[in-house]
C-alpha cells in the first residue's frame, strides 16, 4: 500500500508546486499592473524590446501561419468539395483560422521563440546577480525589465497575429488552388461572404490575452530562477509549458465568453 | 539592398548547413539503434526516458487537449448554428475523424515538442557547457547513442501512447461540451462508423513521426549548446520552435501525401 | 598494441585552430616524450585548453598534425577514435563530473565503458582509486554534494582509473588552498612513478606545477615561444617567461590582441 501513499504524496506535492507558481504568476501580474499606473515606463527598453521580439519572431510566424492556413484548406477543403459547396471552402478554413488555429498557433509559436528565449535571458540575468545588481541601484527590476516585456510582448503578439492571419489565409488560398483545384476568386469571394469582421477581432483579442499570458509566465520563471547553466534550463522548459497551460485555458475561457 | 541579399544569403546558407547537420544527427541515431548496447547506453536507459516523456507528460497533455476539445466542438456547433445549418448530426462523426488524422497526433505533438523538446534540450545542453559531453567522449561513449538514442526510442513509444489518450479526451471532452451547450445526444454524437482503418493508419504514421522528430531536433539543439547558462537558454529555445516546427510542417507533408494517395477522398 | 618505435607520446606540428576570426593558435609545434612530463603555461585564454582537446581529438585542428601515442588523430571520425581515447585520461578544467551518476559510477564509467572487467574487480579498482585519492567512502555520494577540491580529486580518480598511457591535467588546482595544491601534485606524482605514463599539465599556479613536471612549455599569442627545464623556470633565459612566472607588472607581455 506504500506506493499509494508514496503517488499521494507526489500528487500533493505537485499541486502544492503549481499552486505555489499559480500565485506567483498572479503577484506578478498585479506587480505590473500597479507599475502601470501612473504609466512611467523605460522607452529605450521598451524600444529595444519591442524591436528585438518583432524583428526575430517575423519569419518564423510567417512560416508557420503559411503551412498552417494551408493545412487548413486540406482538412476542410476535401469535404466541401465532396459536398460540391466550393463557396464555403473560405468558410471552412477561414473561420478556424482567424477565431482558433492562428491565434493559437501563432501564440504557441511566439511563446517557443520570444517567450522562451525572453525567460532565457532573465533566467542568466538572475543567476549573474544582475537583478540584485539593479535592486542595489534602488531602480525596481519590475518596472525597468518586466513591464516593457509585458508590452512589448502582447503588442507584437497582436501584430504578429494580425500579420500571420493574412498569410494564413493566403497559404489556404494557394493550396487550394494548387491542390483541389478552388479558384482564387471563389476562395476570395467565400472569405469575404462568410467570414465576418467580428470573427477577426475575437483572434485578436484572443491574442492580447495569449500575449499578456506568455509575457507574464516568461518573466516569472525567468525571475524566480535557480542553480546555474542547469537552472536555466528548467526555468525555460517550465515557462514554455506553463505558457501553453494559459493559452488553452485562456481560449477555453474567452471562447465562451465573448462567443 | 545589397545588405539585405547577403544577409539572406547567409542566412540560407547556415540554413542549409544546419538541416545538413541535423540530417546527420538523425541518421546517427539510427545507426545508434543498429549498433545496440554496443555504443555505451545503459541499461534501462529508455525505460527511464519513456516515464520522464510519458507518465510526466500526462496530465499536461489531458488538460491542455481537454480544453481545445472543448473549444473546438463549441466553435464548430456555434458555426453551424449561425450558418442556420441546426443539424449536429455529423458534427461527432467527422470530428473523431479530424482528431484521428490529424489534431489528435498534432496537437498532442505540439504539446510535447514544448514540454519534452524543452525538457531533453535543457537536459543535454547543460551537460554540453559542463564538458560532460566531451568527458562522455573521453570514455570512448557517442553521445547519439547516449543521449538521443535512449530518448528517441521512447519518444516513438509514448507519443503514439499519448496521442491516444489526448485524442480519447479530445473526443469525450467534445461531446460533454455538444451535449451541455448544445443539447446534442451524446448517442448521436459518438458515433464512429465513418472511421476507416487508413484513418488510424494515417494516425499512426503522424505520430510515429512526431515522436521522431521532436527528439532528433531537440537532440540536436542541445548538443550544439554553447557558452554558460546562455547557451542552454539558447539550446532551449531553438528545440521548442525547431521542433514545433517540424511538427508543422510534417503534417502538412503527410497530409498533402495522404490526399494525394487516396486521390483526394479521405 | 606493442610498443611503438617512436618514443614520442605527443606530437604537434604547426597547428593552426581558429574560433571564428580568433586565432587561438597560430602554428604550434610540440613533442613531449614516452612518460615525460611537460608542463603548460600562458596568459589566460592563450589556448591551453584548445592544446588539451586536440590531443584527445575532441577538436579538429585547421591545419597541422597532432599525433598521439603513434596514431594520428587529425580527420579521423569520433568512432574511430574511441580506442585512442581509452588509452588517455583527462581532468577537465571545470571537472565534468557526471551529475546523473554517483562518485563510484564516475570513477568507474571508463573501467565500464572499455569492458572485459567483472564488476566486482571494477568496484575494487574504483575503491582503491577513491582511496589513493583521499575519498574512501565517498562512492555513494551525488556530484552536488561535493565541495571543489573533492570534485576535483574524484576527476582525477577517474581521468587516472584506468592506468591510461597519456594523463592531461587541464588545471588541476585551480581554486585550491595552497596545501591542497601540494597534496594533490604529489598525488599526480605517485601516480606517474606507478605507471610510468606520460603527462601533459596546464596550470596557472607555475611554482607549484614547476615541481611536478620535468620540462615547461609558454604559449603565448599562438606559439610555443619557450620551453626549457621546469626547475629554472624562473630564470629562463626568455624575459617574457620571467616576467610571467615572477607575476612582475613591468615587462614585454602584452594583452592579446584580439
Amino acid at each position: 500500500m506504500t506506493w499509494i501513499g508514496t503517488w499521494l504524496r507526489n500528487i500533493g506535492a505537485g499541486a502544492l508546486r503549481v499552486a505555489d507558481e499559480v500565485g506567483g504568476i498572479l503577484l506578478l501580474t498585479w506587480m505590473v499592473l500597479r507599475a502601470l499606473i501612473p504609466p512611467k515606463i523605460d522607452w529605450r527598453e521598451l524600444v529595444k524590446n519591442l524591436y528585438k521580439m518583432g524583428n526575430r519572431s517575423v519569419p518564423i510566424v510567417v512560416l508557420t501561419a503559411f503551412f498552417a492556413g494551408g493545412l487548413m484548406t486540406l482538412q476542410t477543403g476535401p469535404f466541401v468539395k465532396k459536398f460540391g459547396a466550393q463557396a464555403l471552402a473560405g468558410w471552412g478554413a477561414g473561420y478556424a483560422v482567424l477565431r482558433e488555429i492562428g491565434p493559437i498557433l501563432i501564440a504557441l509559436m511566439f511563446s517557443g521563440r520570444v517567450g522562451a528565449n525572453n525567460t532565457a535571458e532573465l533566467s542568466t540575468m538572475t543567476v549573474t546577480e544582475q537583478l540584485d545588481g539593479l535592486r542595489a541601484l534602488a531602480i525596481d527590476p519590475v518596472r525597468f525589465l518586466v513591464v516593457p516585456r509585458v508590452i512589448s510582448m502582447i503588442v507584437m503578439l497582436v501584430a504578429l497575429t494580425v500579420i500571420g492571419d493574412l498569410v494564413a489565409l493566403t497559404g489556404a488560398s494557394i493550396v487550394g488552388r494548387a491542390m483541389l483545384d478552388i479558384e482564387w476568386a471563389t476562395m476570395f469571394h467565400s472569405f469575404a461572404d462568410n467570414l465576418k469582421p467580428y470573427d477577426f477581432l475575437h483572434g485578436v483579442y484572443k491574442s492580447i490575452a495569449f500575449g499578456g499570458a506568455i509575457a507574464v509566465t516568461s518573466c516569472y520563471f525567468g525571475v524566480t530562477v535557480r542553480g546555474g547553466a542547469v537552472g536555466v534550463g528548467k526555468a525555460v522548459n517550465a515557462a514554455v509549458v506553463a505558457a501553453a497551460v494559459s493559452i488553452m485555458l485562456l481560449d477555453f475561457f474567452l471562447t465562451y465568453t465573448t462567443g | 539592398m545589397k545588405k539585405l541579399i547577403t544577409g539572406i544569403g547567409a542566412g540560407l546558407v547556415d540554413a542549409s548547413r544546419s538541416a545538413v547537420e541535423l540530417w546527420l544527427v538523425y541518421v546517427g541515431t539510427i545507426a545508434g539503434i543498429v549498433r545496440g548496447r554496443r555504443g555505451g547506453r545503459p541499461k534501462g536507459e529508455i525505460m527511464r526516458q519513456m516515464y520522464a516523456i510519458g507518465n510526466r507528460s500526462l496530465i499536461f497533455i489531458v488538460v491542455t487537449l481537454g480544453f481545445i476539445g472543448m473549444v473546438m466542438t463549441y466553435e464548430a456547433c456555434l458555426q453551424l448554428q449561425r450558418v442556420g445549418i441546426a443539424d449536429y448530426s455529423q458534427v461527432g462523426m467527422q470530428y473523431i475523424k479530424l482528431i484521428v488524422t490529424d489534431f489528435g497526433p498534432t496537437l498532442t505533438a505540439m504539446m510535447l515538442a514544448t514540454r519534452v523538446g524543452a525538457g531533453i534540450a535543457a537536459e543535454i545542453g547543460s551537460m554540453k557547457v559542463t564538458e560532460q559531453v566531451d568527458a562522455l567522449r573521453m570514455s570512448g561513449v557517442l553521445p547519439i547513442d547516449y543521449l538521443i538514442v535512449p530518448r528517441f526510442l521512447a519518444s516513438l513509444v509514448m507519443t503514439l501512447v499519448l496521442t491516444t489518450i489526448g485524442g480519447s479526451v479530445m473526443y469525450a471532452a467534445g461531446g460533454l461540451t455538444a451535449q451541455y451547450s448544445f443539447g446534442v445526444n451524446p448517442s448521436l454524437f459518438f458515433d464512429l462508423h465513418l472511421l476507416r482503418s487508413r484513418h488510424l493508419i494515417l494516425m499512426l504514421v503522424k505520430a510515429v513521426s512526431y515522436g521522431a522528430a521532436i527528439p532528433v531536433v531537440a537532440g540536436f539543439c542541445g548538443l550544439r549548446a554553447r557558452g554558460s547558462s546562455e547557451g542552454v537558454g539558447w539550446a532551449t529555445t531553438a528545440a521548442v520552435i525547431g521542433s514545433s516546427f517540424a511538427v508543422i510542417v510534417l503534417d502538412f507533408v503527410i497530409s498533402a501525401a495522404a490526399l494525394f494517395v487516396t486521390g483526394g477522398d479521405l | 598494441m606493442s610498443v611503438e618505435p617512436a618514443g614520442t607520446a605527443i606530437r604537434l606540428r604547426n597547428v593552426r585552430k581558429s574560433y571564428g576570426r580568433h586565432d587561438v593558435l597560430a602554428g604550434v609545434s610540440l613533442d613531449v616524450p614516452r612518460g615525460g612530463r611537460l608542463g603548460l603555461i600562458g596568459p589566460a585564454a592563450s589556448g591551453k585548453s584548445v592544446i588539451c582537446k586536440l590531443v584527445c581529438g575532441l577538436e579538429q585542428p585547421d591545419r597541422g598534425e597532432v599525433e598521439v601515442l603513434g596514431e594520428s588523430v587529425v580527420g579521423k571520425r569520433e568512432v574511430q577514435l574511441g580506442d585512442l581515447r581509452q588509452r588517455i585520461g583527462m581532468l577537465f578544467q571545470n571537472y565534468a563530473l557526471f551529475d546523473f551518476l554517483t562518485v563510484a559510477g564516475n570513477v568507474a564509467f571508463p573501467l565500464e565503458q572499455r569492458g572485459g572487467m567483472a564488476v566486482g574487480a571494477i568496484a575494487e579498482r574504483v575503491a582503491t582509486r577513491l582511496r589513493a585519492v583521499g575519498l574512501a567512502g565517498s562512492e555513494g555520494k551525488l556530484t552536488g554534494e561535493l565541495s571543489g577540491g573533492m570534485k576535483k580529486r574524484v576527476g582525477i580518480a577517474r581521468a587516472t582509473v584506468a592506468d591510461a598511457e597519456l594523463v592531461i591535467y587541464d588545471e588541476p588546482t585551480a581554486g585550491l588552498d595552497p596545501v591542497t595544491t601540494q597534496k594533490i601534485y604529489d598525488l599526480l606524482a605517485a601516480d606517474q612513478q606507478r605507471t610510468g605514463a606520460t603527462v601533459l599539465a596546464v596550470s596557472s599556479d607555475v611554482v607549484a606545477l614547476a615541481k611536478f613536471v620535468d620540462e615547461i612549455a609558454f604559449l603565448y599569442h599562438g606559439h610555443i615561444v619557450y620551453r626549457g627545464p621546469a626547475a629554472t623556470i624562473a630564470d629562463a633565459p626568455d624575459p617574457l617567461v620571467r616576467q610571467f612566472v615572477r607575476g612582475e607588472l613591468e615587462g614585454p607581455l602584452e594583452e592579446r590582441r584580439a
